[in-house]
């Protein structure tokens, strides 16, 4: 009996210690990532960029695979959660398979990875690939376009789904802990964003565009899940920046979902959020003005949700271009004077570098040359549209395409040679508006054809000046430039190496000061999320996802 | 007003959804769909009491446009909808409708839920439509600043070529002649090995990292590629036409689409 004794609480100790092992130290965020990426961008600052060197230009050859972790997606087995019953059938949205299942930056937290898609979350074990446990969401429906990561805090996860609810799961188990609903699946709403946990602010986005509703972001509660704050992105009646819509009613249902991750500056204790296109999507007529803050980069205080600054990085955007790519965070000397920069490289092919403190412009200028669509920059530093671009019965030529010169993946800053880069794309779309008498609804009376375009690229800028270090056309994009999004996001390391997907299914490592390739292998898709790289037993690991497949690199002796 | 097509197109969306055959893309999910019936009883309800304000069409007049109300989008079965009828809006003039019934307030939202999937419906454009160009000024373009003559003639290849396809095809054409991933007309690929060796042929595939072409005796053979070793060099019969999409003006664009709209 004593013996039973002394096992059971062995086994209540050893449990007591995973517990402990589940919690996130709130200390590690905000750090540069070393042993735990516990937050979408790993740290704040959207750099992607670790400080680890263990893999280095003299070993990349070397990098093979450690695991690799295919996505159980079969509701048996699994802890369930969800708003209905039996899940109702999903809807695909464009892109949602030629993206990859798994879009989702992985978290570690303790030697796990915490990873999602629409309707499920993972824990796997990141010594060996193995699944911990695996959670599934009963959805009511809802845009199943994709799901890019999860938040923690402590112990607790968050996952928002596309029927737009955010979860809070138990890390250690999988279990659902509550659910919130964030909007009405009803009005064609849904959510994909990984929430962002600042202090006790859990910092959610959403997404939909289809029926002309209102966007907004807004903060929760980490334990209780209730709401902190919202913050409208298009104003009301009386409030700045009113004068920028026809009318009251045109600003409440003018859209601006911010659908992306916030970064955020601790010292200014400033969050970075960027918002998506107006509605209706293409009928400018309808919305006279510049529409703010949709397609802006706005900054808001975490603890209030009110704004200290905005720029527009699509005034008045008649073409789908949100503005939600990486508002990317980094200090740098600029004419022998330290600045507090933000850089964003926008859907609309503009780079912008501002200075984060008040959002004044540094730099403006375009990093492919296809954008047809601007007439000039005004007195911010922010483009003018040429309203003969506009959406026409006749067709218009357009570039970038709808899927942007730069998408959501995550660019990388690399502070050693402080240069920003990208995957690109120039891809060119003929608009027509067939239908103008009617009032629009979404996209109504609008339709698109593709037309290919001329390339796809990695580019690297030096944001001091907005001009191209170097370009590495993909080989053989003539014609069908993949959409940027669809090779994953960008990793740099002080190893001086520079991870990037390349169309094929390829991962390379690049030289960031020329773009010379490294290190390549093949995957049996192309990069679907954001490569990352932690230390875990003194070992430097470097995972990335293609198609449902979860891969680890490490150095093979 | 169209009055009968939305309700149809509802219904086999449904049929669809129920069949577990997909969705209409950008459709409402995890609804139940409005019957006729309903939808017409709510017509009646509709016109005399809200289409003052609404518009007939509930898109908005003196009063805000129904189909985009968030009220009536996140209704079911009425009862959003009953609840703000009871108390309405007085501040913004929006009075009261407290002696609707429950099930009166269900096909008013049948009714406008019937308005909503109506104005977002993509009607079929009039491809003839986006014909809006001088065809004049495009066969001058053509024979002229545009050099279309240099690689095409109406009279042979492009011989009836506006009855071939149809104005949008065609204007895609102008822009993107080569198609998906097996063009008409391949590009060929010259690769030079270091010793020097060169091997030419039609390019079968490129990627970062390798290439693959057919020789002159038709034998495929494939390369490695690490950075710029081999030498790989590729000429593409459309490179007019990849040079040309930063160049051409939605103008010339237009007036190409009108001229060869007329080769037939």
């Amino acid at each position: 009996m004593r013996q039973i004794y002394r096992s059971l609480w062995a086994a209540a100790a050893s449990a007591g210690i995973l517990l402990a092992q589940a919690q996130l130290d709130p200390a590690l965020l905000g750090k540069a990532p070393l042993e735990a990426w516990p937050t979408y961008h790993g740290d704040y600052s959207g750099r992607h960029f670790s400080t680890l060197d263990q893999v280095n230009q003299a070993n990349v050859k070397q990098l093979g695979l450690a695991w690799l972790y295919r996505a159980n997606t079969n509701a048996r087995g699994a802890q369930v959660g969800g708003s209905v019953p039996e899940p109702l059938p999903i809807h695909l949205g464009p892109g949602a398979l030629a993206g990859g299942l798994l879009k989702s930056t992985p978290l570690l937290v303790n030697g796990v990875l915490y990873f999602s898609a629409p309707d499920h979350a993972w824990a796997v074990d990141a010594r060996s690939g193995s699944e911990i446990w695996h959670f599934f969401w009963r959805t009511s429906g809802g845009d199943h376009i994709g799901n890019r990561g999860l938040g923690i805090y402590g112990r607790w996860l968050y996952l928002e789904t596309p029927d737009g609810y955010i979860v809070s799961l138990d890390a250690e188990t999988g279990k659902e802990r509550w659910h919130k609903q964030i909007a009405d699946v009803r009005a064609e709403y849904f959510a994909t964003s990984p929430p962002i946990v600042i202090r006790n602010h859990v910092i959610v986005g959403l997404s939909g565009d289809a029926l002309d509703v209102p966007g907004w972001l807004e903060s929760r509660d980490p334990e209780t899940g209730e709401i902190q704050w919202k913050w409208y992105t298009t104003p009301r009646a009386g409030q700045s920046g009113i004068e920028t819509w026809p009318s009251a009613e045109a600003a409440e249902h003018g859209g601006g979902m911010p659908w992306q991750p916030v970064t955020y500056d601790p010292d200014l204790n400033l969050i970075y959020v960027t918002t998506g296109n107006p509605n209706p999507v293409y009928r400018g007529d309808l919305r006279k003005g510049s529409n703010l803050y949709t397609a802006s980069i706005v900054a808001l205080n975490p603890d209030t949700g009110k704004m200290a600054w905005y720029f527009q990085s699509s005034p008045h955007d008649t073409h789908d271009w949100d503005a939600a790519q990486v508002p990317v965070l980094f200090d740098m000397d600029v004419n022998g004077q330290p600045r507090k920069l933000l850089a964003q490289a926008s859907r609309n092919g503009f780079f912008f570098v501002l200075d984060r403190t008040n959002g004044k412009n540094l730099v403006t200028t375009t990093f492919v040359e296809s954008p047809n669509w601007y007439k000039g920059i005004d007195e911010r530093g922010q483009p003018i549209p040429n309203p003969e671009k506009d959406s026409q019965p006749g067709g218009t030529l357009i570039s970038p395409n709808n899927g942007g010169a730069a998408n959501w993946t995550p660019p990388t800053y690399d502070p050693d040679t402080q240069l920003f880069y990208l995957n690109t794309a120039q891809g060119y779309e003929i608009h027509y508006q067939f239908e103008t008498g009617r009032p629009s609804f979404g996209s109504s009376g609008h339709t698109s054809q593709a037309v290919g375009g001329l390339e796809a690229s990695l580019r690297a800028l030096d944001p001091k000046t907005g001009k191209l270090r170097w370009v590495h056309k993909y080989a053989g994009t003539e014609w069908n430039p993949p959409r940027p999004e669809h090779l994953g996001g960008l990793l740099s390391t002080a190893g001086k190496l520079l991870f990037a997907g390349a169309p094929g299914g390829y991962f390379v490592a690049y030289n960031p000061e020329t773009g010379r390739q490294l290190w390549h292998t093949r995957f049996d898709h192309d990069v679907s999320n954001t490569p990352i790289t932690y230390r875990l037993d003194g070992v430097q690991y470097l995972l990335a996802a293609a198609g449902e497949t979860l891969y680890a690199f490490r150095v093979q002796q | 007003m169209r009055w009968d097509k939305p309700v149809l197109r509802i219904g086999v969306a449904l049929v669809l959804a129920r069949a577990g055959l997909g969705q209409q893309p950008g459709g409402r999910s995890g609804e139940a769909s409005p019957d006729a019936a309903a939808v017409e009883r709510g017509s009646q309800i509709y016109r005399p009491n809200c289409g003052f304000c609404h518009g007939l069409d509930a898109r908005g007049a003196a009063g805000p446009d129904l189909a985009r109300s968030l009220i009536v989008l996140e209704d079911v079965d009425g009862k959003k909808l009953d609840a703000f009828l009871k108390t309405g809006r007085p501040d913004a003039g929006m009075p009261a409708f407290g002696g609707l019934a429950s099930q009166q307030s269900a096909d008013l939202a049948a009714f406008l839920h019937a308005r909503i999937e109506e104005s977002r419906a993509r009607a079929p454009m009039d491809v003839n439509a986006i014909v809006v160009g001088n065809a004049a000024e495009g066969a001058a373009f053509f024979n002229g600043a545009g050099k279309c003559r240099g690689c095409h003639n109406p009279e042979a290849d492009f011989k009836g070529i506006g009855s071939k396809y149809d104005p949008f095809a065609l204007q895609a054409r102008i822009i993107n002649p080569r198609g998906g991933v097996r063009p008409a007309r391949p590009s060929t690929v010259r690769v030079t090995l270091p010793s020097g060796e060169t091997i030419a042929g039609r390019l079968v595939a490129v990627d970062d990292f390798s290439v693959a072409l057919v020789d002159g005796a038709g034998v495929r053979r494939s390369f490695s590629r690490d950075n710029e070793v081999p030498k790989v060099e590729i000429v593409d019969p459309y490179q007019a036409h990849l040079d040309n999409f930063l160049k051409i003006t939605d103008k010339q664009m237009h007036d190409l689409t009108a001229y060869l709209v007329t080769l037939k």
